[in-house]
């Protein structure tokens, strides 16, 4: 029997709850219905970090800690977890990362300061070292406009000044292993939240739905409440499905529940392929990668979505799932702008990547505004085998150039069994400027996009003469 | 004999330097500090929320607003029709409509408010409204709106010596264009009111606002009351930048007049991206310019055109503008200047202050010339910059006619220069662009001269109340904002340094517009210089009584307040013990205090005079390098030295002056307003609008305070102003930027870069 209420720890306190909106997100549940008001709204889009607070899970019979934007995490996804917020953390005294910020002068306004100290919380917590490259990346959610970050990032660094307070998990972890991990369907007002440990349950009230929002983030999905100010009727959280969250390397292949979060595959990736891996630095934030899933971003099908190019110049294969299951090469299923070949009732179920023969070489190159937590201009994905100086084979897939990820298929067929040299590079970049199509927007115009994914071809150029030459070395 | 009198009521008496943390510090890390949004939510509270145009121009034909009422938790909707008084949150200048039932101006304009029993419904409820709006041809430019002559307020001309016959005179003459983009204030805590019903119909206006005295006055105007039936109160608001002095007066009004209507409290929070569409950001610029200079860079002449983009009205861009005039000179002597300035009329919103109000504007405007001067002469810029400074004795008269008497622009410039290694490592940087086709390395040094006082004149004043009850404690009470700048930290400073006490002696309290009356808004950096004088004034107005009492009754002739106790010939007295003996001989304990900036005087038609009355200082070496396939851009390397004058708290200023300096370099790089081609706002959420994160800072940031720091004016504690100096540091950064564009041109033109330097702008000006 599923039950008809979820069960977390809010700080210290367990809660046992199932009579608010299915809609409602942590964050407005902390404020409005908890009266915990340091946690903070600054954007309700996870862009800001201001609501950042910290989710504790059980894995591997440990606490496991991660930071979340609250604004976007829908309340009842907190089942079976401990949800940490900035005014749990001080106990007689200030924990080390608050005390470190008022010494440092890391608040001027203060508004973001809560949720800074709980992305820094989780590092602690994580015993992540403060190095300017982790700094950076634990960060990224996080916006200030008052201190100019320096004083942030040295509270950090000063951190081993103050003394740790070696809290004890066990009792927090004894309580949540408490908590039973049956199926949850809660159904408030006519809308229903579903929570499935495995895939056949989930099957079967999936099949069921008239109108279903699979979730697992919610970095997408969420802002369908938060900025389109709808209702969703049928929520299916995907988070807590077993078979769907996995990560696992068999025969050439690797494969990934399409709800595992990023952050969860990134060890395993990479092993295989640094160069996809890297680019996941700067995928979104810290708060985003916490949660957000390959599956969501196929989903969603962005023309922008970074994981996508890259994907569909590994040839990976997506096994859809439903009625029944099918296997689909991910560059068939996207139709045109957020339109796939998912079909009602059906859901993707695993991405399979194929494991990278030694000949190959992936690049990965992402253009934007900003650094870290942007979305690109233009990505370009290279994925070639080069034999004899000459391309065996090669794929070169763009992200920001068309409707959907997109592959510049003149461009591949120019380069296939030519010589690596310039000449042809020279040429490439001519077909290649001339293969989109793309268009203006707010990220950059048509003419830069253009011309970018026609200079990446000498970026491509210069590192295969191992000329690594990117800023991001400096 | 009154001015020595009046410098006299309000001078510092011990020059002191305490570096201690923010008064709210461990509030803010502990998430205890209280917000609008945090305070406690009254009974039968309601919430609003705003519909607004889609469209930037047009006329409305006919509303049905049956679905809105009919949505679940509506209590109400408020329209033009439910204003009792006038339909106008124009600071100066009306224009500036509450809800609008005919004309549409610009996208984002509201129409209408909801009012509902939660904030989510109030805003679902908003987007059921039906309303036609017959569409018409916006002006969205600024080339359109000076085609069209469009303006919102008069063009104006200022002319100093003869600029055409110095530029014609002079031994090269160079003509350019140039162009710096908006920038959206990106506080973090978004705008938001709530208002209270009290007896007889007076209101409770709790806003996140830099201006609660206007918010009162503006209010009062539009619920048709008088001013003393509106209280305005202000904890501390998260973030401001200018983006608060006027743009929160909209929903301070929607909030009341629903409040007025319904008899209820109602909370108005906006969501950041309908803030981001309904409030006003920087001001775009555009210039064309006709220099003329000597073989060694020296400026002669200089005719400019500038034109900014206002928006749909006036609001502050008057002043704004004024102040771009104002620092077209930055630290520069021009011996001849010819400017025009149009104020240019758009169908977008309305822009407004931002920290720097048109200063980084004008000086983007030099230091560009500056730049392209020592492109064409093939000269390193900071020669040319150096070449152009005010000088101490001569050249020390600006293009307004103020004669510059407290110059060290070329000091601090001087000690940079070395303290950065700039030449070595410009050096350096050559010899990395010979051996780097793709990469290319740029470095600037650039100075910082910034007025302090509001230009306009009558704005300088402020007022402070300072009570000590018997026990010895210090209730502190003035007109300025706490925004993060530190202020409350300051002033309670300067409070417990004229007593001998502690800060934790100090009560810092909420700005109450039923405590000091008729203040200014916290902006123009001076909030300090002005609020610090009215408290100096109360105290010293306190201590004219309670020092006589003390003279009398324990019979000393010397008198020092120090560590808690006062000193006196014989003893030493402890301070509370003091007080409750004056308490007891009947002493006034409490007074009022007021400030008005001296010396400063401005003819409003051709600008001249003395709009300040001192200048602030600093100089930044900004290092970058540019990728010139794709256009991205990184910061090296950033070393900064900042005259704060006598410092009062060092630590405070330094997070002035590191802030300040990263939100400028957001404004120059990353920071990029877009528009579609119906001038509906592109880039209205954190996702579509990227301010600098902790990756865009270079991990060599080395700031310095000047060391010699001093205000020669009698401000409080010679200290000089922080808040908005420091934001045109960040002018290094652009012009290292462009360095990087010439070294990369085979044509050695930069000319082509505008601002934001984004990749894509960076790659435009490659050839």
């Amino acid at each position: 029997m599923p039950s008809s209420s979820i069960e977390f720890l809010l700080n210290d306190e367990l809660i046992t709850l199932n009579d608010l909106d299915t809609n409602t997100t942590v964050l407005e549940y902390l404020r409005n219905y908890k009266n915990l008001k340091g946690t903070k709204e600054g954007c309700a889009s996870g862009d800001c970090g201001a609501c950042t607070a910290v989710l504790a899970e059980v894995k591997d019979n440990k606490l496991k800690y991660k930071s979340i934007n609250t604004c976007i995490t829908l309340l009842y996804t907190l089942h079976s977890k401990q949800l940490l917020t900035v005014e749990h953390i001080e106990s007689k005294y200030l924990h080390p990362v608050q005390q470190s910020m008022v010494d440092n002068d890391g608040a001027q306004c203060g508004f973001c300061t809560p949720g800074f100290v709980m992305s820094m919380y989780a590092m602690h917590k994580n015993k992540i070292k403060p190095t300017n490259e982790n700094i950076n990346k634990y960060l990224s959610g996080n916006l200030c406009r008052c201190t100019g970050y320096r004083p942030i990032k040295d509270a950090l660094k000063n951190l081993k000044k103050y003394k740790n307070l070696n809290t004890d998990s066990s009792e927090i972890l004894k309580k949540l292993k408490k908590i039973n991990l049956n199926d949850v369907i809660l159904n408030k007002n006519n809308s229903k939240f579903f929570i499935h440990k495995n895939l056949q349950t989930f099957k079967k009230d999936f099949i069921k739905s008239k109108n279903p929002s699979l979730l697992v983030g919610g970095t997408d999905l969420s802002l369908e409440i938060t900025k389109r100010r709808k209702n969703l009727d049928e929520i299916f959280y995907l988070g807590q499905n077993k078979d769907l969250n996995f990560i696992k390397v068999k025969k050439n292949n690797l494969h990934i529940g399409a709800a595992t979060p990023i952050n969860d595959i990134l060890s395993i990736l990479k092993k295989y392929y640094s160069e996809f891996y890297e680019m996941f630095e700067r995928y979104g934030s810290e708060q985003i990668r916490n949660v957000a899933s390959l599956g969501g971003n196929i989903g969603s099908a962005s023309p922008i979505g970074d994981s996508l190019p890259v994907l569909i110049s590994l040839d990976t294969k997506l096994i859809l799932d439903g009625n029944k299951s099918r296997k689909m090469s991910i560059s068939d299923y996207f139709i045109s702008y957020r339109k796939t070949k998912l079909r009602k009732k059906e859901f993707i179920k695993e991405i399979i990547i194929p494991l990278k023969s030694k000949h190959n070489i992936l690049k990965c190159y992402k253009i934007s505004k900003r650094i870290d937590d942007d979305i690109s201009s233009v990505f370009m994905a290279i994925n070639t085998e080069i034999k004899n100086k000459k391309f065996k084979s090669i794929k070169i897939v763009c992200g920001g150039m068309a409707a959907i990820p997109k592959i510049a298929k003149k461009t591949e067929n120019f380069l296939k069994n030519k010589k690596i040299n310039l000449d042809n590079i020279s040429k490439a970049k001519k077909i290649i400027s001339k293969e989109f199509s793309p268009l203006s927007d707010v990220r950059s115009s048509k003419t830069y996009r253009t011309k970018i994914v026609s200079n990446l071809l000498d970026r491509f150029w210069n590192e295969y003469n191992n000329k690594r030459v990117t800023l991001y070395d400096y | 004999m009154s001015i020595i009198i009046k410098e006299l009521l309000c001078m510092t008496t011990k020059i002191f330097v305490k570096n201690i943390e923010h008064e709210s510090a461990i509030k803010h890390v502990t998430g205890k500090a209280i917000y609008t949004d945090d305070i406690p939510e009254p009974q039968n509270l309601l919430y609003a929320a705003i519909g607004f145009s889609n469209v930037s121009k047009g006329t409305i034909q006919k509303t049905d607003f049956t679905k809105v009422l009919n949505s679940k938790g509506v209590i109400d909707i408020i329209t033009e029709s439910d204003i009792e008084g006038q339909n106008d949150v124009g600071p100066i200048f009306k224009g500036d409509k509450i809800f609008t039932s005919k004309n549409i101006e610009y996208y984002g304009q509201p129409i209408f408010a909801v009012i509902a029993t939660s904030t989510k419904l109030a805003r679902q409820a908003a987007l059921n409204a039906k309303i036609e709006i017959k569409k018409l041809k916006p002006i969205l430019t600024i080339e359109e709106a000076i085609k069209k002559k469009s303006f919102v307020l008069k063009s104006k001309v200022i002319k100093k010596g003869k600029a055409s016959m110095a530029i014609k005179n002079s031994d090269h003459q160079l003509k350019g264009k140039l162009e710096c983009g908006g920038q959206d204030h990106f506080y973090l805590e978004g705008q938001i009111a709530l208002t209270i019903p009290q007896e007889d119909n007076n209101f409770l206006i709790y806003s996140s606002t830099q201006h609660p005295s206007e918010t009162q006055q503006i209010v009062a105007k539009v619920i048709k009351q008088k001013f003393n039936s509106i209280n305005v109160k202000v904890r501390r608001i998260g973030g401001g930048f200018g983006g608060k002095e006027t743009q929160s007066f909209l929903f301070a009004a929607i909030s009341s007049i629903a409040s007025k209507k319904l008899n209820k409290p109602v909370k108005l929070r906006i969501d950041r991206d309908d803030d981001m569409i309904m409030t006003g950001k920087r001001h775009q610029f555009k210039f064309d310019y006709e220099v003329g200079f000597s073989n060694d860079g020296k400026i002669n002449g200089l005719k400019i055109l500038m034109a900014s983009n206002c928006g749909i009205s006036a609001d502050l861009s008057g002043a704004i503008n004024d102040r771009a005039i104002y620092h077209i000179d930055n630290a520069y002597y021009i011996p001849n200047l010819e400017l025009t300035s149009h104020r240019c009329k758009t169908n977008t919103v309305s822009n407004t202050a931002f920290r720097g109000f048109g200063g980084p504007q004008g000086m983007f405007c030099i230091e560009n010339i500056i730049d392209h001067i020592s492109h064409h002469l093939n000269k390193d810029p900071a020669k040319i910059r150096a070449q152009n400074f005010y000088k101490i004795n001569t050249n020390n008269i600006t293009h307004y006619g103020m004669k510059i008497e407290d110059n060290i622009i070329e000091e601090i410039f001087n000690n940079l220069k070395n303290k950065s290694k700039y030449i070595k490592r410009k050096k350096e940087i050559e010899k990395f662009n010979k051996s780097n086709s793709i990469l290319k390395k740029g470095i600037a040094i650039t100075p910082v001269k910034f007025g302090i006082s509001f230009t306009t004149t009558h704005l300088n004043q402020a007022g402070a109340l300072v009570h000590i009850y018997t026990d010895g404690s210090i209730h502190l009470n003035h007109g300025g904002i706490e925004m993060g700048q530190g202020l409350m930290t300051k002033l309670a400073l300067v409070a417990a340094n004229e007593f001998g006490l502690d800060i934790s002696d100090i009560k810092i309290s909420s700005t109450d517009t039923e405590k000091v009356s008729n203040t200014s808004a916290s902006a123009a950096s001076a909030t300090t210089d002005l609020n610090g004088g009215a408290i100096l004034n109360a105290i010293y107005n306190i201590k004219l009584e309670l020092d006589s009492f003390i003279k009398k009754y324990y019979k000393t002739k010397k008198i020092i307040y120090q560590n808690g106790k006062i000193m006196c010939d014989k003893k030493t007295l402890l301070f509370n013990e003091v007080i409750s003996k004056a308490y007891l001989n009947r002493v006034k304990l409490y007074s009022s205090g007021f400030y008005k900036t001296p010396k400063i005087n401005v003819n409003v038609k051709d600008l001249s005079g003395r709009p300040f009355l001192y200048f602030a200082y600093g100089a930044a070496v900004s290092e970058v390098v540019i990728d010139t396939l794709t256009g991205e851009n990184k910061l090296l390397q950033v070393d900064i030295i900042h005259d704060a004058g006598n410092s009062i708290n060092q630590r405070i200023d330094m997070g002035q002056i590191e802030g300040g300096f990263v939100q400028g370099l957001g404004w120059l790089t990353t920071e990029e307003i877009s528009w579609n081609k119906n001038g509906n706002i592109l880039s209205h959420s954190p996702s579509t609008y990227k301010i600098p994160t902790a990756g865009e800072i270079p991990n060599k940031f080395n700031v310095e305070i000047f060391k010699k720091g001093y205000n020669i004016e009698n401000v409080v504690n010679r200290s000089k102003a922080v808040g908005e100096p420091p934001f045109m540091l960040a002018l290094s950064v652009f012009s290292a930027i462009r360095d990087a564009v010439f070294n990369a041109n085979s044509n050695k033109d930069s000319t082509k870069l505008i601002a934001p330097a984004t990749p894509e702008n960076i790659l435009n000006s490659l050839n």
